[in-house]
């Protein structure tokens, strides 16, 4: 029963992280009908980032809650222009070719940000500073719990909660669901499309960025190509909730989490990835419009 | 003669002489180059002809290379032996892979397509049944024997693999000129009018897979032989990517964009080993300025679709 619960806690934590990549993919495919392919590289750029700025401006020493948040706020920053910058080169000259030229041009610009990666930090694995975050645990009933998970877990649903109120309290949220919808229509309307895309890749790269920098405080190893995995798998997060859809994208994220820790725990790590693309091509062929997609008419 | 039979005949006259022109080098970057041709081709029969967006096309070329080396080296097939086998097990692991999920839209397959790679990749790695040799694959594939007759050079080789690309175009330009490839052609241009049409969408989808399979596998069988090794590394996502983006950013279905494609993904970095490094952040950059200014691709078919640049000059053809 304790390895059921500690992998609930750590499924629920790994959930969470691909929940927060997955709202990049999601809010793109919604409005743009594209697989951002180069959200995932970017999720691992945001990583290294957080990573330079921490040992450029405070060394090695053991930080503060302050310094923190300072790496949060500049990686958030850079990633954001980066994920627009992204947007501009690469994706906005296609927004009229054929799907596939779109997605070519998605591919490449994954590959440029991958090896740009590689290129600055080199091809070996860095490891995360331990001491960012304070190193308490706390055990709650033979379940060890770490003060990372918690931050984690509190961050993300205080995150996800603040854009779920965004998307559907707000003008500039019906302004993107509109968009969603019909761009031709919601163009009509007055709404600046181009600057809604903005939008759109400014928050997914926002949260990308956390999400990335969690992922270098909770599992501490960086690879220049790790952006592959995570982003597949938060982008099969998406398609489990349903792609498009913003509240899909956080409980396929966290039904993704849960799967990978009680598959890791129970049956095996090596073929992990496995069971994970399993589900996927099962999801698929059952109801590939996911979790919460809704049933749309064929596009011609 | 036409121009394009002109190009033709001396594509096929220069690559006939060409070991007899290089150094063994040279004669590598050749044979490398009719593989990855020939892989890329047989992907273009599923993207370019058939419209099926599959980013797995790795998966065939690796299942050939691998049913070649594993009946060779665990069982002791001959290496001509394995062929039949390198081309037909492709085709129906295609035929058993894509049949749940042809009728998927084009994303929905893409992504399918992905995580089948990424299966098979984990199921190389993980030395299924003790048979794939786990990361390092497998090594000491024979040499090829024609009736106790060793073709162990380079050049033999080499003109097996030229052979293969050969064969390739006739049955891609057989398959333009039948039934099977003006179906392919109008699911490709309108799939909701050639289905109103009474075109039967998932068996030719499933038959150009199939067949795209069966070609990439023979390809596979060659590459196995030429390096006399396989490992995982060769057959994984990264490779899927890169013959997903020959066919479109050379053009599909355009047999000179295929050959250029080919040419710039694979013998470029063969030619010069010190921008290996930087390579694919090249390729990457390329991929998408090439995507921006000729979405269509360097050299698109002109087969019933001409290029807006040529329209007022050349009239319709």
């Amino acid at each position: 029963m304790d390895i059921f619960l500690q992998q609930l806690i750590n499924g629920l934590t790994i959930g969470s992280l691909y929940a927060l990549v997955a709202l990049g993919y999601t809010m793109v495919y919604g409005v743009m009908k594209l697989i951002n392919f180069a959200h995932g590289d970017l999720v691992a750029f945001s990583a290294y980032v957080g990573l330079t700025i921490f040992s450029q401006l405070f060394g090695s020493s053991a930080t503060s809650f302050v310094s923190v948040i300072i790496i949060f706020v500049l990686t958030s920053i850079i990633v954001a222009f980066v994920g627009v910058l992204l947007e501009r080169l690469a994706y906005r000259p296609l927004r009229t070719a054929p799907r596939l030229s779109a997605v070519v041009s998605a591919l490449g610009a994954a590959l440029v940000i991958q090896n740009g990666i590689m290129l600055i930090w080199g091809p070996n694995m860095l490891i995360f500073p331990a001491d960012l975050l304070p190193n308490t645990t706390w055990n709650i009933g033979g379940v060890i719990i770490t003060f990372t998970q918690v931050c984690i877990l509190i961050l993300s649903a205080v995150l996800m909660a603040a854009l779920y109120i965004f998307i559907n309290k707000t003008k500039m949220g019906t302004a993107i669901r509109a968009t969603a919808i019909d761009q031709d229509a919601a163009k009509l309307m007055g709404i600046n499309v181009n600057r809604i895309i903005m939008i759109i890749f400014i928050i997914g790269s926002i949260l990308g960025a956390i999400g990335g920098l969690f992922i270098g405080l909770y599992y501490r190893a960086l690879i220049f190509d790790m952006g592959w995995l995570y982003g597949l798998s938060a982008f099969i997060a998406a398609i489990i909730g349903g792609i498009g859809s913003i509240p899909g994208a956080m409980i396929g994220g966290l039904l993704l989490g849960l799967f990978n820790a009680l598959i890791a725990g129970y049956i095996s790590t090596e073929w992990a990835e496995t069971f994970t693309f399993i589900l996927l091509i099962i999801i698929l062929i059952v109801r590939p419009t996911g979790i919460l997609g809704e049933k749309t008419a064929e596009k011609v | 003669m036409n121009k394009t039979t002109a190009i033709a005949t001396l594509f096929v006259v220069v690559m006939g002489v060409f070991p007899f022109l290089v150094d063994s080098a040279w004669l590598s970057i050749g044979i490398t180059f009719l593989v990855f041709a020939t892989v890329a081709f047989s992907q273009d029969i599923i993207l370019g002809r058939a419209g099926v967006f599959n980013m797995g096309h790795a998966i065939f070329f690796g299942m050939g290379a691998y049913t070649t080396a594993i009946l060779n080296v665990h069982f002791g097939f001959e290496i001509i032996a394995t062929l039949p086998f390198a081309i037909i097990l492709p085709a129906i692991i295609a035929l058993l892979l894509a049949g749940p999920i042809i009728h998927l839209r084009g994303d929905y397959l893409l992504v399918a397509t992905i995580g089948f790679n990424i299966i098979f990749e984990q199921v190389l790695k993980n030395d299924i049944f003790g048979l794939t040799g786990g990361p390092n694959g497998i090594f000491g594939i024979d040499v090829v024997r024609v009736f106790g007759y060793e073709l162990f050079s380079d050049k033999a080789i080499y003109y097996i693999a030229f052979a293969l690309l050969l064969i390739t175009l006739l049955i891609i330009r057989n398959l333009d000129n039948s039934r099977y490839g003006r179906a392919l052609y109008y699911i490709n241009k309108d799939e909701i009018a050639a289905k109103s049409m009474g075109i039967n969408i998932p068996y030719y989808k499933l038959f150009a897979f199939a067949l795209g399979a069966a070609i990439a596998g023979a390809a596979g069988s060659v590459f196995a032989v030429q390096y006399s090794a396989v490992s995982p590394e060769s057959f994984n996502f990264m490779q899927s990517v890169m013959f997903f983006a020959i066919v479109l950013v050379g053009g599909s279905a355009s047999l000179p964009g295929v050959i250029i494609g080919t040419f710039v993904m694979f013998v470029l970095p063969e030619l010069f080993t010190e921008f290996k490094e930087s390579r694919y952040l090249i390729f990457g950059a390329a991929m998408v300025l090439t995507m921006v200014l000729r979405p269509n691709g360097v050299w698109p078919a002109t087969f019933g679709n001409i290029p807006k640049f040529l329209k007022p000059k050349k009239g319709v053809k």
